[in-house]
């Protein structure tokens, strides 16, 4: 027992796809989510005004 | 593309590099710790994230109070975007924060205060946005958000200091000083490389709010037309 922590690559590599993952899937659901509601409003958003 | 949603693109974009520039940092070039060994290179990711996760809440806090002191629409679609990138934040830390945990406390979850205080703030907001999703009322959904956010907001204080008030298994905050320089760059950069994604996810998501409250409040009124001038109407009278 050397008190240091032996490998864990796994762990890294765990925590790093999960935080590419879940950035990466929620950067796609809000440009599909405006490109939604900009279909949906017919958008221009030149005319939005409660932004 | 519309020129702002472009520049807000392009943030995220820049952003996206930044955080791929500072994980392959802290991955392949940065020296493994003398305790934790390569464990401690979630350190890169997972400190940048909660950073970034208590800064985005507290923008949260500042739509909140923004709202409330000006009823500008403008500042409840921050705030509901704040809040949802700040919970998904919140919740990559914890998950970050459990696979740390294994290695090196030999859990996934302990009921520290560091880890409660965190996962009080996770439902927090998170109830707060599940709730507006039942609220109809435009008008009522904003003053509950932004009085529910500022109750809310109370815990992030409490998740940043909860590491000094009580015994935690959580180590406390590192400074520059007590972190070894081959760590500051790995950590700085992800920092920036995260401060710029949710910057520039915050201003599209107030977008999306933006547009659905369009839909649910329907275009301004047109400009009412010019009054009839007095003979013409006694013409029509006649």
């Amino acid at each position: 027992m050397s008190g240091v922590i032996q490998g864990g690559w796994e762990f890294v590599i765990a925590a790093y796809a999960v935080s590419g993952l879940v950035l990466a899937g929620y950067t796609a659901s809000v440009f599909l989510r405006l490109r939604s509601e900009r279909l949906r409003n017919g958008a221009d958003e030149t005319q939005e005004t409660h932004s | 593309m519309h020129r702002s949603t472009a520049r807000l693109t392009a943030l995220i974009a820049f952003g996206a590099v930044l955080l791929a520039a500072g994980s392959y940092w802290g991955l392949a070039r940065a020296p493994s710790e003398m305790f934790m060994g390569d464990v401690q290179r979630i350190m890169y990711v997972h400190v940048p994230t909660a950073w970034n996760a208590m800064l985005v809440l507290t923008f949260a806090f500042v739509c909140a109070v923004a709202f409330l002191l000006t009823n500008a629409w403008k500042w409840d679609n921050r705030l509901e975007a704040a809040m949802e990138v700040g919970v998904v934040l919140s919740l990559l830390l914890c998950v970050q924060g459990a696979i740390w945990a294994k290695p090196t406390w030999g859990v996934w979850w302990d009921w520290d205060p560091r880890l409660t205080t965190t996962a009080v703030m996770v439902f927090a907001f998170g109830g707060i946005l599940a709730l507006r999703a039942f609220v109809e009322d435009p008008g009522r959904r904003a003053v509950f958000s932004a009085v529910a956010c500022i109750v809310a907001f109370a815990d992030v204080p409490i998740v940043y200091f909860s590491v000094k008030w009580w015994n935690s298994l959580h180590q406390a905050q590192s400074s520059p000083e007590t972190v070894s320089k081959a760590f500051h760059w790995p950590l700085r950069v992800n920092a920036f490389g995260i401060l710029f994604l949710w910057c520039g996810l915050t201003g599209l998501r107030t977008r999306v709010a933006a547009l659905r409250l369009r839909g649910e409040l329907g275009p301004p009124l047109p400009e009412a037309p010019p009054a009839p001038r007095p003979a013409a109407a006694q013409e029509g009278a006649r």
